[in-house]
């Protein structure tokens, strides 16, 4: 696979494939993050779509020395999220799950039905326990436990101290298990 | 419940947990967040649910997005698609035809289409424009349809045939059957040229007048003659 900062380059010179790639590499994870924390599809959609707009503009600001891509773009995102956060002044957001996407299943070919149900099932219950759980601790839970980011690269989007993050995760998760509980889910 | 054991309080067992889960506690902290827990009901019943929690995180596949998302963040950012995908777009209507099923009629149609054409008497191997000529068309499938119907005209009356025959034939037999005596022995009472194919070519020549006024009642044709 091509380096990022070779991929970006290429972007920056205007080559439209290197582009694509970037935005086929990277569409789900962004829309992850942004209906995640949105718990919105169409919100999520419209959000994903406005960060690769920031990261199509931006690019020539992305520098491989203090990061990796995936972090910046992140970054970005994070950013577009605060905004449209501060935006609505939603502190939390609905809990209807009337637009809940499908969770994917072609990762997993072998799986049984049942147990894609299962997940499903699980999907949208977290989702409804992440509504609940407070925008900041909410953030470091899906960057850790759901997009799998190390530390390090947490702090870097959050632009806060390791400590921080590791409290807020911390806390999040805390806040996010009693709200399943409360739900009558307890994860095995 | 309190802490009871090594004045380690639960807010700090809290701020510990992710290192703990995460098995970076240093030694000495691990045993009394251990400890701890040991003592405190709340905080194993915690631990234990947020680390059920992030195991199932983890497995949590994720959701999909909309299908044509990425197709719409490159028009917004690139424009409209040129270039090296625009064929790709032009033939993009085609891929639905990749389907199994779209395959299936398309056979279905090619086999439709031979059977037809063959009735109308298209020569795929000489094609010529004649062939295709409305009044040729018309004349050859006009053709085909009565040939069609004489046969299965034909088919009917033969059948009527042998059913007529096999109900002439019937009755004779059984009444043959009906008066041999139930005393005989098997081999009496099949004797020899009684049964089998000699036993019916007796019987067609000795019921071959009734049988010929039959076959002329159904195919009333007109006698051959050398005159």
């Amino acid at each position: 696979m091509e380096p990022d900062p070779q991929l970006v380059q290429h972007c920056l010179q205007g080559d439209g494939l290197a582009w694509e790639k970037l935005v086929r590499l990277h569409t789900r994870r962004i829309y992850n993050i942004c209906y995640r924390f949105t718990g919105h599809r169409h919100e999520a959609e419209d959000l994903t779509q406005e960060a690769f707009l920031r990261i199509y503009g931006g690019l020539s600001k992305f520098q491989p020395e203090q990061g990796a891509l995936t972090t910046w773009m992140t970054s970005v995102t994070r950013n577009l999220l605060i905004d449209h956060h501060r935006r609505t002044k939603r502190d939390r957001i609905t809990d209807s799950m009337e637009d809940a996407p499908q969770v994917e299943t072609k990762r997993a070919p072998g799986r049984l039905p049942d147990q894609i149900a299962l997940d499903s099932e699980l999907s949208d219950q977290v989702q409804r326990a992440l509504a609940k759980v407070s925008p900041e601790l909410r953030e470091a839970v899906i960057l850790r436990d759901l997009q799998g980011f190390e530390y390090s690269e947490i702090q870097k989007v959050l632009g806060v101290p390791e400590g921080t993050v590791k409290s807020r995760i911390n806390r999040g998760r805390i806040e996010l298990a009693k709200r399943l509980e409360e739900m009558g889910l307890r994860p095995a | 419940m309190e802490p009871t054991r090594h004045n380690w309080s639960c807010e700090e067992t809290e701020a510990q947990l992710t290192e703990y889960l995460d098995g970076t506690l240093a030694a000495s902290t691990r045993a009394q967040v251990e400890a701890h827990v040991a003592s405190c009901a709340r905080c194993a019943s915690m631990i234990a649910n947020v680390g059920a929690l992030v195991r199932s995180l983890a497995q949590l596949e994720p959701v999909a997005e909309p299908p044509n998302l990425a197709s719409a963040i490159l028009e917004a950012t690139l424009g409209p698609r040129r270039g090296k995908s625009d064929w790709r777009a032009w033939f993009g209507w085609l891929r639905p035809l990749s389907q199994p099923r779209f395959a299936y009629g398309a056979v279905s149609v090619m086999v439709t289409v031979s059977v037809i054409s063959q009735a109308l008497g298209i020569q795929w191997r000489a094609p010529a424009v004649a062939d295709l000529h409305p009044a040729n068309v018309a004349h050859v499938a006009n053709r085909e349809a009565h040939q069609v119907y004489a046969r299965g005209v034909k088919l009917v009356s033969d059948l009527r045939l042998v059913y007529e025959i096999q109900t002439r034939l019937q009755p004779a037999s059984e009444t043959r059957q009906t008066t041999e005596t139930p005393a005989e022995t098997p081999a009496e009472a099949i004797p020899s040229g009684h049964t089998g194919p000699q036993h019916l070519i007796n019987l067609i020549d000795h019921n071959f007048p009734a049988l010929h006024q039959a076959s002329l009642k159904f195919h009333p044709r007109q006698r051959r003659s050398f005159e």
